[in-house]
């Protein structure tokens, strides 16, 4: 089991909040990303549900235990660290029996668990190496085996992956898949890293300035991001913005594209590079100055400044015949514009 | 010639010609060897020298002792010496005794003739030996084999104790936030200001209040805090990752183990360092084994030594056997931990 609850968690340090009033909920078994610019607190979160920090309000529960007041030893979590922090002067096979001994486990027991986590993560023939002896992606499954061994109600992984190499990054994250798939222990991952977060998640906690932004699964937060920050953080790349003022519930875009809107006042209509087209002759369209080519082959990013000088980003499929400086028409699909208050808050249409 | 050779004898010099760099160098390097293990090699020669030979002028480089025979009608051997007669031939005597400017000597071959010689024409008939006595003499009979086992008792306990202590300050120093931690590093860090000849009276006092007088253990206790050795553990502790720690109390490990299993054995450089310090200075001791200790069994190797140099008498023959006694296990020490006080002063140096 390993049901985690976040009750009203705040943790200052000295006379600056850093969190402001978690409230989430962990079911058994889920893997559940936080993901964040840094310095949103989400590394902070990940150590006040481990016990290496005490909140400064606020219950965490385990399993409807509260652990709040619980040391780290007590409260039956494993984690990974981003420095993976293996016992330099240990053995592999010490490492991960290190914290099985403190319990006192029998030895057999001890040797049971160490070589199935070893079969499970391949490393069965690094077991006598030491930790400077291995290479970063070997390190980085010793430091999951010593989680492993544990058996622990859940995990916590803090950027496990940040210090591999972007190759080795993509396998790993899909071992991890795997493993959480086998394993079906809760998982929390830290992440800067929204593809990370996007691929590994059953659900993504958008966290900024040590605030829940937004929970929801991967494609929902993409879909339906419910405010300019998680609009704007996820998908990349980034989402065009245009800030504009509606009334009589329409809405004109740069270029004189006009767009309903079920409000009037200050609003800000996002759209995704992806959504948006060449425009033929005839269709209304934003207008502007292409000011950037990125071609990838499949498909081409073109950077481009709208007539009221806002920058808008395009993804064109394949390769469209455009250059510097050429005068640009894009259309859009008004299904796909998200729209966004003075707040900064989803506008739902009506 | 061989590689080796060749690398030594090479010059600057174009075609093998000595260069001005060349001559500076050996100069300088032949004299650097004189001057650093000059002292260290007179000091072995030295010690091997009897009483007379050390009072010797000129003095000579290699230890000598006098060549003696059995002469019939005499308990002990007597002394040989080269005569020169007055038509200039020499010959090999005997001393018998000698009486002012002249000496009763006897040929060994002729036991029953007496000839006296003026002390002018005869000199001492030598090779060059040891005189190993200077060594037995004192370990035997003078207890200085009781005055070693002192000395490493004192030595090994309280660089024990030292290394334990201060590892411990240094890992909470380093490893835990508390309100004055800086503070109480400051004041640790300060008293490495006041030398031990200012608190020598007070420090008396306590150890006679403690009834520790005359025990190895007032020589040990006063000595093993010690701020350096906090401050050189801290430092390099600090270099040690909080991370391992947090890593080490998610797996159930107890702060002691922590400190235990994790820390000292990644502080174990910067421990080899203040252990080689500390075995170095309390070997080396003086001062203060001679206040606490006045009873001759508890006297460490360097009190001992002190008891050759009386008022009157100063015992060098005794002295310098002693002293290569003493310095053989600092010696010892640097040989076999050099490597340690290299890398371990850079790494537990200031980062």
């Amino acid at each position: 089991m390993g049901r985690i609850a976040l009750n009203d968690i705040r943790k200052s340090f000295g006379k600056t909040e850093v969190i402001h009033g978690v409230d989430l909920a962990v079911e058994d078994g889920e893997l559940v990303v936080f993901v964040g610019p840094s310095g949103c607190g989400k590394s902070t979160l990940l150590r006040l549900i481990a016990g290496l920090d005490r909140p400064t309000s606020g219950t965490i529960e385990i399993d409807g235990a509260d652990v709040t007041r619980h040391s780290a030893a007590n409260r039956g979590l494993a984690m990974v660290f981003q420095s993976y922090a293996l016992y330099p002067h240990m053995t592999v096979r010490q490492n991960l029996s290190f914290g099985l001994e403190n319990t006192k486990m029998e030895r057999a027991e001890i040797r049971r668990r160490i070589e199935d986590s070893a079969r499970m993560l391949e490393i069965e023939e690094l077991l006598d190496r030491r930790p400077t002896q291995l290479s970063g992606g070997q390190r980085q499954r010793v430091a999951i085996g010593r989680a492993i061994v544990r058996e622990p109600s859940a995990f916590l992984l803090d950027e496990p992956l940040s210090n591999l190499d972007a190759e080795l990054r993509v396998t790993m994250r899909a071992e991890l898949a795997q493993l959480h798939e086998r394993l079906g222990t809760t998982m929390i991952y830290v992440t800067h890293d929204q593809i990370e977060a996007m691929t590994l998640a059953d659900r993504i906690v958008v966290l900024r300035k040590g605030r829940i932004e937004q929970v929801d699964t991967p494609l929902n937060l993409y879909n339906r991001p419910a405010n300019l920050f998680v609009a704007g953080f996820i998908g990349a790349p980034n989402m065009n913005f245009f800030e504009t003022t509606a009334s009589d519930g329409r809405a004109e875009l740069p270029g004189g594209l006009h767009i309903d809107v079920p409000q009037d006042g200050k609003i800000t209509a996002g759209i995704r590079p992806q959504h948006l087209r060449l425009a033929n002759r005839e269709e209304e369209a934003l207008e502007g100055t292409v000011t950037l080519v990125e071609a990838l082959g499949a498909e081409t990013v073109v950077h481009a400044r709208a007539l009221d000088g806002t920058a808008m980003v395009t993804v064109l499929s394949g390769q469209p015949n455009l250059g510097i400086g050429d005068a640009i028409r894009i259309a859009l699909d008004r299904g796909e514009v998200h729209l966004f208050d003075a707040e900064g808050q989803r506008i739902d249409p009506s | 010639m061989s590689a080796a050779s060749r690398f030594v004898f090479r010059r600057r010099g174009h075609g093998n010609r000595w260069h001005w760099t060349d001559v500076v160098t050996w100069i300088w390097l032949i004299g650097g060897t004189v001057l650093m293990f000059g002292p260290a090699l007179w000091l072995v020669a030295s010690s091997f020298k009897g009483p007379a030979q050390l009072a010797e002028f000129p003095p000579t480089l290699l230890p000598y002792t006098q060549i003696t025979a059995q002469v019939e009608g005499y308990d002990d051997p007597l002394p040989l010496f080269t005569v020169t007669q007055e038509d200039g031939s020499t010959t090999i005597l005997a001393e018998i005794r000698r009486i002012g400017t002249s000496a009763q000597m006897v040929d060994p071959d002729t036991p029953s003739e007496r000839i006296d010689v003026d002390i002018e024409n005869r000199a001492p008939l030598r090779e060059v030996g040891l005189a190993t006595e200077n060594y037995v003499e004192p370990l035997v009979t003078n207890d200085f084999l009781r005055f070693l086992w002192n000395s490493v008792f004192v030595t090994v306990m309280a660089t024990l104790i030292t290394l334990l202590t201060n590892s411990m300050a240094a890992f909470a120093l380093s490893k835990y936030r508390f309100a004055g931690r800086d503070a109480v590093m400051l004041l640790i860090v300060a008293t490495l200001m006041v030398p031990l000849s200012v608190i020598l009276v007070p420090l008396y006092s306590v150890v006679n209040a403690t009834g520790l007088l005359n025990s190895l253990w007032g020589v040990i206790l006063p000595t093993v805090a010690t701020p350096t050795g906090v401050f050189l553990l801290r430092q390099y502790m600090l270099t040690i990752p909080d991370e391992l720690l947090e890593a080490a109390r998610m797996d159930n490990a107890s702060e002691w183990q922590i400190y235990w299993r994790i820390v000292l054995p990644l502080a174990a450089p910067a421990l080899a360092v203040l252990a080689i310090f500390s075995v170095v200075w309390r070997w080396n001791d003086f001062l203060w084994p001679l206040i606490v200790l006045s009873r001759r069994e508890t006297y460490t190797l360097q009190v001992g030594l002190n008891t050759y140099a009386g008022e009157l008498n100063v015992q060098w023959h005794y002295i310098l056997a002693m002293t290569v006694v003493t310095m053989i296990p600092v010696v010892l020490v640097f040989v076999f931990l050099q490597r340690f006080i290299t890398t371990g002063i850079a790494g537990a140096g200031i980062k």
